[in-house]
């Protein structure tokens, strides 16, 4: 039960993790005030808790598939305030629209990613054999998620400024692309989009079972056996936020940005 | 005017056969979670079909249902129904585990 729920826990907090870590390395290398994280980590951990209380409520909306049309517009909100961000960061006088992008783009994640955690560490609560070992399984995965969320951090923060940003918005450019293709995994599950046999099946190749799997998924997305419309709007989100990157990089170049 | 409500009854048959052909074209498959175990644990559904899973969350924990295979991933609270479309597939056996519970629920979609 320990081993589960450090990977349970890991898995969550992984994607969180990465998001905060590379943003709060934007804002050092941007000289953008680092306070908007801890309000984000507060209201996105509030709201965590709200939506896990009311997971069964939402989930039987729409014919019991509300919860895929929270999850999925969660996903697109992230994908956008993303794109908002990157292109924010090229012009100083946009750099508050960012930080408010960045405010809300880990409050998003921590609602998404949070709930699902309070969700399974609540329901053990009830079990109390299994509650300690759970909760000590949690923590471990938690430590493990956001030390690699430092670790990122502190490595985008170790390199000169222009070199920081772009390895900054390389990372958040295919965390785009995962957030809408899995938006698109949502509205499918929710029979909102008809489903279609998948074009190709790589799990031969990478299991999205095995560590180098879902480590792919956390950092760009990845999916086995995608359908047309899923790469199709995977690789268009990409190469927007990408256009949108190389545009303010090109600018930050310019010395438009200190 | 005559024409027009002829287009309306039209119109409302029309909607009427789409909604209730939908409504038949998918066939719903229940699952129970009881004791961290799933039943059945091997579902066989047609080929080349889309369906509605309805999978029954009898314990007072949450559980997620999970399938690498099939692609889908569900959190169902405890005490509460989860809804899964599943599908068109082709032949074959689709392992899905409780994520939550790996040890203990796991089962299997039969496709034939």
């Amino acid at each position: 039960m320990l081993i589960n729920a450090v990977i349970i826990i890991l898995r969550e907090v992984l994607e969180a993790s990465l998001i905060l870590g590379v943003l709060l390395a934007l804002s050092q290398h941007n000289q953008i005030s680092k306070s908007w994280s801890l309000k984000a980590l507060l209201l996105g951990g509030l709201a965590a808790v709200m939506y896990a209380a009311n997971l069964a409520m939402i989930s039987a909306l729409h014919e019991g598939v509300g919860q895929e049309i929270v999850n999925a517009v969660l996903y697109v909100f992230i994908f956008t305030l993303i794109l908002a961000i990157v292109y924010c960061l090229r012009d100083k006088q946009y750099l508050k629209l960012a930080a408010a992008a960045m405010f809300g783009c880990v409050v998003l994640a921590v609602l998404r990613e949070g709930s699902e955690i309070i969700v399974y560490i609540h329901g053990f609560s009830t079990i109390p054999d299994l509650f300690t070992p759970v909760l000590v399984g949690s923590s471990i995965g938690a430590g493990i998620g956001l030390s690699i969320g430092v670790f990122v951090y502190y490595l985008i923060v170790s390199l000169p400024f222009i070199y920081g940003v772009i390895s900054g918005f390389f990372v958040l450019v295919f965390i785009a692309g995962g957030m809408v293709s899995q938006a698109i995994q949502m509205l499918l599950q929710a029979d909102l989009i008809s489903s279609e046999l998948p074009i190709w099946d790589t799990s031969q190749l990478v299991s999205e079972q095995s560590i180098v799997g879902q480590i792919l998924f956390a950092m760009m997305g990845y999916e086995a056996t995608p359908i047309l419309l899923q790469v199709v709007l995977y690789t268009a989100s990409i190469l927007l936020t990408g256009f949108f990157a190389i545009g303010s990089i090109k600018r930050t170049q310019q010395g438009n940005l200190l | 005017m005559k024409k027009n409500s002829f287009s309306y009854t039209y119109l409302l048959g029309f909607l009427l056969v789409v909604l209730t052909g939908s409504a038949f074209a998918t066939p719903v498959f229940n699952i129970e979670i009881r004791n961290h175990l799933f039943y059945p644990a091997e579902l066989t559904i047609p080929v080349d079909t889309k369906v509605k899973l309805l999978i029954n969350n009898t314990d007072t924990s949450a559980e997620e249902f999970e399938s690498y295979e099939l692609n889908r991933e569900k959190v169902i609270p405890g005490k509460s129904t989860g809804v899964v479309f599943i599908g068109p597939l082709k032949k074959g056996v689709y392992p899905f585990f409780g994520e939550f519970f790996p040890k203990t629920a796991q089962g299997s979609i039969h496709v034939d």
